[in-house]
């Protein structure tokens, strides 16, 4: 596998749209990733690990800041699960021969970074430094954190215009 | 031309008031570690049109002194660009943009 992706990027710009190349195993803990992201969305909003998902518009006018939420976080929530739909779909093992078209390959990279930043949260990265002691620890959920940088990555330069 | 030093009473106009179109809305983008170089590079890019070297720009700006405008525009534009970055999870918010910036 890791000699593999040394040769595949695992998201590609093909003729006629956008290829995923990951496995079974990596297809799956991403729809597993998807869900976990969908459940914390639809439950309480006033999760810490939200946070960074919806930040404040008005930092300063506490008036507006409260109609900005009312009419839009509503809708953020629903682009949000809109995108995680997209992505559920498009990472099935079973649509694996699939292309993706431009929007898809947005609301993985939005999807994938959205997750990203739920994990940041949780592994405490706040600035420079904290990140920088994320980079070099080693438990299970900084390599996950690794994973989705490195999967964004590629996603990004998939989409970027050459 | 006054002759004192007294503090003269002014008017000052509701500058929270729509009708204050005068000054723009600045929509500013904030430093978050999390978010990769490349990937708010490339939301700048596709959100507002900007050149590559335009939208790298801005992103150094955000990366290195911990904030950039992106874009100056009226309240509702603003505001549309506001939920745009929170769609991507970059850290936007915006302000009337003051006569000393």
């Amino acid at each position: 596998m890791v000699l593999r992706r040394k040769f595949l990027a695992p998201v590609e710009a093909v003729d006629g749209g956008w290829r995923i190349n990951l496995d079974t195993e990596e297809r799956n803990l991403l729809m597993r990733l998807m869900g976990e992201l969908r459940a914390l969305l639809t439950g309480p909003d006033d999760n810490e690990l939200l946070r960074r998902l919806f930040p404040v518009a008005y930092p300063d006018d506490d008036e507006k800041e409260e109609e900005y939420q009312r009419l839009m976080r509503e809708e953020l929530v629903a682009s949000r699960l809109g995108a995680i739909e997209s992505v559920t779909r498009t990472v099935d093992p079973a649509n694996a021969k699939a292309l993706l078209d431009e929007g898809d390959t947005i609301a993985f990279m939005q999807s994938i970074n959205a997750i990203r930043l739920v994990l940041g949260s949780m592994l405490g990265i706040t600035d420079d430094d904290s990140a920088d002691a994320a980079d070099a620890a080693d438990t299970p959920e900084h390599h996950l954190y690794d994973f989705l940088s490195w999967l964004l990555e590629w996603t990004v330069r998939s989409l970027s215009p050459t | 031309m006054p002759t004192t030093l007294e503090p003269t009473e002014v008017m000052e106009p509701d500058l929270d008031d729509d009708v204050a179109v005068d000054r723009p809305w600045v929509v500013l983008v904030w430093n978050d570690p999390v978010n990769l170089m490349s990937y708010v590079t490339y939301v700048f890019q596709k959100l507002f049109g900007y050149s590559l070297e335009k939208a790298t720009e801005l992103m150094l700006d955000v990366h290195e002194k911990g904030r950039a405008v992106v874009a100056s525009c009226g309240r509702e534009e603003a505001e549309m660009h506001v939920f745009r970055l929170h769609e991507h999870s970059l850290w936007a918010t915006m302000e009337h943009d003051g006569p000393a910036s």
